[in-house]
Formats: C-alpha cells, sequence, structure tokens
C-alpha cells in the first residue's frame, strides 16, 4: 500500500517552495494519490532554460520502500532521457533509491540532469552520440525541443507569430495558418511560402 | 500544545482529508538551520525539524538507531531493511546487517518532549500493528525520571507483555512541568555518569558517550547494561541527538565538550588509540558474497541479524505469525533477549533447526544450478513482517512455445503474518554476466 500519509506531506512541502524550487508536484486526476504529475522548470544556462518540463509520476504499492515511476511527458532531447518515449535513466530512480528521497528531491535530481547530462549512461544513444561527437548541434536541438515542446502554448504562439511577421508576412495570415498546423512553425512557413 | 507554526497550508489531496495536525513535514535546509539556532534551550515546538523520521516524515515512534548514526521509527528501519543482501542506511548509504533494539533513551525523551504527539503516533502505530497482527516491542513507562540508571534493569522491559498490547498509560509520566522537561539524568551516559557527549548508540540501543565506548578496551564492545555484544561496526555519533544536547543543555555540552577534549589530549599523551573510527567489532565482517545461506526474510529475534546467515534455529512453541528464530551465534549464547516483536518465547520452548526459508533450499526446489543465485534479484525489497514469500523463477524468457508461462512458479508458505506479496525474480538468462547483478533492473 502507498504511504497515503507520507504522500500527502511531500505534496504540501512540495508546493510550498515551487517558486524558488522550480519544481511542483500535483495529483494526475483529483482521486487517484498514486498517480501525479511533476513539473520541473529548465535550468538555467542550460539549452533547457525557459522550458517547463511535465513528469508522468506513478507510484508502486511499496512506495516510499520502491522508487516511484518516472517519465517525462514533454518531449525532451537529452542524452539520459528518451526521446521517443521520455524514459529516463537516472541511478535514483533505480538501484540507488532510497526511502529518505523524496518526490521533490528526485524531481530536483531530474532538473539537475537537465543542466549535467550523462552521456556515458546514456538513454537514448542517438543523442549522446550527438553530445559527444557534435555539441553545438546537440545544444541546438535540446534548444529547439525546449522551443517547441517545453514552452506554453500561448507565448510561444506570440513568439512565432512575431518571427513570421517579421519575415513579412501579414499577421492575421500568420495567425490562421498557425492555427491551422496546430502551431508547428515549420509547417506554417511552408504553407505560408507555398501561397 | 503550542500550535503549529507552519504546518497549515491548505491540504492539496483532493477529497482525502489526512491528519492535519502533525508536525510540519521537512523544512528546506537553510530554513532548518535557521530555526535550529534561533530555538535555543528552552525549545520544545513541534515545528522542531530534529527527530523527524526520514521515511515516514512523522516524528519518530520508537526510535532505531543504526551503527551509522542515523535513525528512523522501528518499523520504518524493519521496512528498508532488504531481505536477502545486507541493507544500507536510507540516509548515508552505509551498509549493515543487524536491525537494532529500539533506543529507549530517545523513546523516553520524545515522550517526554512531544508528549501529545507522541501519543498521537503510537495510536496510529498500534492501529497499523492490530492490522498486521504483529507488534513491535512494548516498552515499559519510567515511574520517574531517574530510572536511566545502570543498574536498572530497563533493559529486560521488552519482554513482559503477553497477548497484543494494551495502549500504555502514557499520561502518568507527563508532567505538565514545561520549564524543563528533560533532566540530565535522562541522557546520562552508563559509563562516565554525566550528561552524553557525542553519543553513539548499540545495537542493543543503550547510548553512551562515543568517548567513553573507544576507552573500553575490551575484545569485542559489549554493552555495559545488557551485557550484549555489539554486532558489526563501531556505531558514529548520532548527531541528532548531539544537537539536541547541545540545544537544550548549551552550557553543560560546552562543558562536557572541554573535558572530553582534555581527556582525549591525555590518551593520545599515552599513545593509546583515539578511536571513533576504530574497527573495533568489525571484526565479524562477513562475506557478503554467499547468498546461498541466507533464510529470506528471517531475522534473528535476539541480535537482529536479517536476514539470517547460516543455520536458523525457529522456535517450536511460539504461537506469533512472526515466529521466533535465532541465529547459531545467537542460539549457542547465553544472553537471550527478547523478541524484536513482542513475541511471548521464554526458554523453555522448543527451538529446531529450520530450512523453509533457505535459499539454497528454496534454489534446488526449483531445480535451479546453485551458481545461478547470483543472477537472484528482488523486485520489491520490502516485506513487512511475515509477507508471502513469492519465488518466480524466471528462466525460460523468450522460448515461445512454452505452455506454462514462467512466472508464479510456487507460492512459498508465509514467513511469518499476513500482508503484501513479496517477489522473488531469479531469472539466468544472464549467466555470462557474472557479477553485474544489478543489470537487469
Amino acid at each position: 500500500m502507498v504511504d497515503v500519509s507520507r504522500v500527502q506531506k511531500e505534496l504540501t512541502e512540495c508546493n510550498r517552495d515551487r517558486e524558488v524550487s522550480g519544481v511542483s508536484i500535483a495529483l494526475h486526476d483529483g482521486a487517484n494519490i498514486s498517480h501525479l504529475t511533476g513539473t520541473i522548470a529548465g535550468p538555467a544556462d542550460s539549452p533547457y532554460e525557459g522550458g517547463t518540463f511535465t513528469i508522468d509520476i506513478r507510484l508502486p504499492g511499496g512506495y516510499p520502500f520502491e522508487p516511484p515511476k518516472m517519465q517525462f511527458v514533454t518531449k525532451v532531447w537529452h542524452p539520459n532521457i528518451s526521446s521517443q518515449n521520455g524514459a529516463i535513466c537516472l541511478d535514483i530512480l533505480k538501484d540507488q533509491w532510497s526511502p529518505a528521497l523524496t518526490l521533490k528531491t528526485a524531481l530536483l535530481s531530474l532538473q539537475a540532469l537537465l543542466s549535467s547530462p550523462a552521456p556515458d549512461d546514456p538513454q537514448d544513444a542517438v543523442v549522446a552520440q550527438q553530445y559527444l561527437r557534435d555539441y553545438p548541434t546537440f545544444a541546438a536541438t535540446a534548444r529547439y525541443w525546449t522551443e517547441a515542446f517545453a514552452k506554453s502554448a500561448s507565448t510561444g504562439m506570440e513568439e512565432k507569430v512575431q518571427k513570421l511577421v517579421e519575415m513579412g508576412f501579414p499577421e492575421e495570415l500568420v495567425r490562421s495558418t498557425l492555427k491551422s498546423v496546430d502551431g508547428d512553425e515549420n509547417m506554417a512557413l511552408e504553407k505560408l511560402c507555398s501561397v | 500544545m503550542p500550535p503549529v507554526p507552519s504546518g497549515s497550508q491548505p491540504n492539496r489531496g483532493g477529497g482525502r482529508e489526512m491528519a492535519s495536525d502533525g508536525p510540519p513535514p521537512e523544512q528546506g535546509k537553510t530554513e532548518e538551520e535557521a530555526s535550529t539556532t534561533a530555538a535555543g534551550s528552552g525549545a520544545n515546538d513541534l515545528d522542531d525539524p530534529h527527530f523527524m523520521c526520514c521515511v515516514c516524515l512523522e516524528l519518530l515512534y520508537k526510535p532505531v538507531v543504526i551503527s551509522c548514526g542515523h535513525m528512523s521509527c522501528f518499523w520504518c528501519v524493519h521496512k528498508t531493511m532488504h531481505i536477502i543482501r545486507e541493507s544500507h542506511c536510507a540516509i548515508c548509504r552505509q551498509p549493515y546487517k543487524h536491525f537494532p533494539s529500539i533506543c529507549q533513551l530517545l523513546h523516553h525523551l520524545l515522550l517526554k518532549l512531544k508528549p501529545a504527539d507522541y501519543k498521537r503516533r503510537e495510536k496510529e502505530v498500534l492501529e497499523e500493528e492490530k492490522s498486521i497482527k504483529t507488534y513491535s516491542p512494548q516498552i515499559i513507562e519510567f515511574l520517574n525520571s531517574k530510572n536511566n540508571e545502570v543498574g536498572n534493569n530497563e533493559n529486560r522491559h521488552e519482554d513482559s507483555k503477553t497477548g497484543p498490547p494494551q495502549e500504555v498509560s502514557l499520561s502518568g509520566s507527563i508532567v505538565d512541568d514545561n520549564s524543563k522537561k528533560i533532566k540530565l539524568e535522562d541522557v546520562s551516559c552508563p559509563l562516565c555518569k554525566e550528561m552524553l557527549y557525542q553519543p553513539a548508540v548499540l545495537n542493543c540501543g543503550h547510548v553512551y558517550c562515543v568517548s567513553c565506548l573507544s576507552s573500553l578496551n575490551d575484545e569485542a564492545l559489549k554493552c555495559h547494561v545488557c551485557g550484549s555484544l555489539h554486532p558489526g561496526d563501531f556505531p558514529n555519533v548520532c548527531l541528532d541527538l548531539d544537537h539536541f544536547l547541545e540545544e537544550y543543555f548549551p552550557a553543560e555540552y560546552i562543558s562536557r565538550g572541554q573535558k572530553v577534549q582534555f581527556k582525549k589530549g591525555q590518551c593520545n599523551r599515552e599513545g593509546s588509540s583515539s578511536g571513533t573510527s576504530s574497527t573495533k567489532g568489525s571484526n565479524r565482517t562477513q562475506h557478503d558474497e554467499d547468498l546461498a545461506n541466507i533464510h529470506i526474510g528471517v531475522g534473528c529475534d535476539s541480535c537482529g541479524a536479517y536476514p539470517i546467515r547460516g543455520k536458523r534455529y525457529k522456535c517450536q512453541d511460539c504461537t506469533e505469525l512472526i515466529g521466533f528464530d535465532l541465529c547459531d551465534a545467537c542460539y549457542n549464547s547465553s544472553s537471550k533477549l527478547p523478541g524484536r516483536f513482542n513475541q511471548q518465547h521464554t526458554p523453555d520452548h522448543r527451538m529446531e533447526l529450520d530450512d523453509s526459508q533457505l535459499l539454497q533450499r528454496l534454489l534446488r526446489i526449483h531445480g535451479l544450478p546453485e551458481d545461478g543465485q547470483e543472477e537472484l534479484m528482488m523486485e520489491e525489497a520490502v516485506v513487512a513482517p511475515g509477507d508471502m514469500v513469492q519465488i518466480v523463477i524466471n528462466n525460460q524468457v523468450g522460448e515461445g512455445g512454452n505452455d506454462v508461462f514462467p512466472g508464479e512458479a510456487a507460492i512459498e508458505e508465509p514467513v511469518g503474518a499476513p500482508g503484501a506479496m513479496l517477489h522473488i525474480v531469479i531469472d539466468d538468462q544472464e549467466i555470462e554476466d557474472n557479477g553485474e547483478e544489478d543489470q537487469a533492473l
């Protein structure tokens, strides 16, 4: 059985200083205490800066004696996170878990993982290869993915509109085109050019 | 009772109302330090980040101090321990093999310091214990504050109860004296008879100054209160208790510190060992590799070794679900401590060799080559006392035409009490990768 009272305490404690720590946790569907959603702010001075990353958290029955199962919902370009399904390669979520760790400390560890990737122990081999062989491209891709997937739709949309308008397209058309392609900047550009 | 200052945030738990009157959860590092320094000697606020169990995030209840000096509640330590391998401290990951006894000094300290909260914890834990029909040792209350002295056989208090324990009457010992709830004699060292300074807790739960312990010249570390041997490494200072003493008795703490330093200086001049880090008592280091001799999920009720390695003696007369077991060394020794789970064991009970939980035997039953044991892995390393042990032999992965799915090979008898299921996965697919035990996790 999940230790309900402990999880409650963790939620309260974690959300108390969410502004400072940059991590927060909420119940996923309001009723089930063993399914949570965590968010972490992309760390400064990393390609993930400015992004907000969502993490799906499932608590196994043995929690806190077993590690929580965490997975990125937001797409991330990172050597230790699968670019396909968001699976995370981090020891404390596996054999190095300790019941003295909490959801908050685990999320903070994920934040730290974003800051300092460990390409020698990769989850996503393609990303790790790129990180080791061509760091500038890696950083650019990671930044692009952050831009595309980890920034909230509304602010992202304004920036995209701004960008396309600067290219010389009329704002009305930019907005309607972006809307028709679900905010995908590249597709919108393609469409705009082919008009 | 002082009100909870900062713990009154709205409960974020949707419809679930949890008891929110407890001590507030752990505070951030900086906050913690700030409140520590601000608290001063009169600190008896609930908002005290000390004495919070790192596992349940509650006030410690029946605290157990591991040899690394970190502590948790009785049940939290037990649940954290690994049923096959050596266990690691949840905080510092230092390995340990024995489930120590409850530290009675800390128990009584908390009882006096936070009576209402401690009583609430007692109720909660007792409810839980009733549901698993297994109980933690009952501790008889101090009748007066002087009982902490050496001559008092407090170490035998654990054994004298019958049946499911009644709620111990705590109210008797709660005095409405808020000026100084803790007296110096509550926290004295049985050896130097002065206030504890840099306290270390032995496996039996008794507390000494670390300097007193290291000045003992005995071959093996032995408790001077209850006479039981301390297995494993020389204990580290219990810093939580040390910090508490420093805050609560600042003047005494300083003078004790000076005295100990002075003594240490003298000792050093005489060339004697200065040993907080000495290896005294660690001569019993066993080889962890010998997994086959392990009795899965069975602990020794005397020394606390968990799991038992080598011979296991099981009591034939104890009726408690969890049973009563001894390791070889304790079976052959004269000193018999009471059971770890409040069992009604008496010396006239019959003890017999038992290998029902022996890993080697379990492997043999399932026809597994014994060298396959290196591939033994644990899913759910956690077992409440006497959970069901389910052995899953998974040596056929990838064989498409199997008529029987290679899971659920057998369900073993309960070890002690009902509870969650324990799954042991034995996967000998990767026999080539010797030594990479955790690989498939």
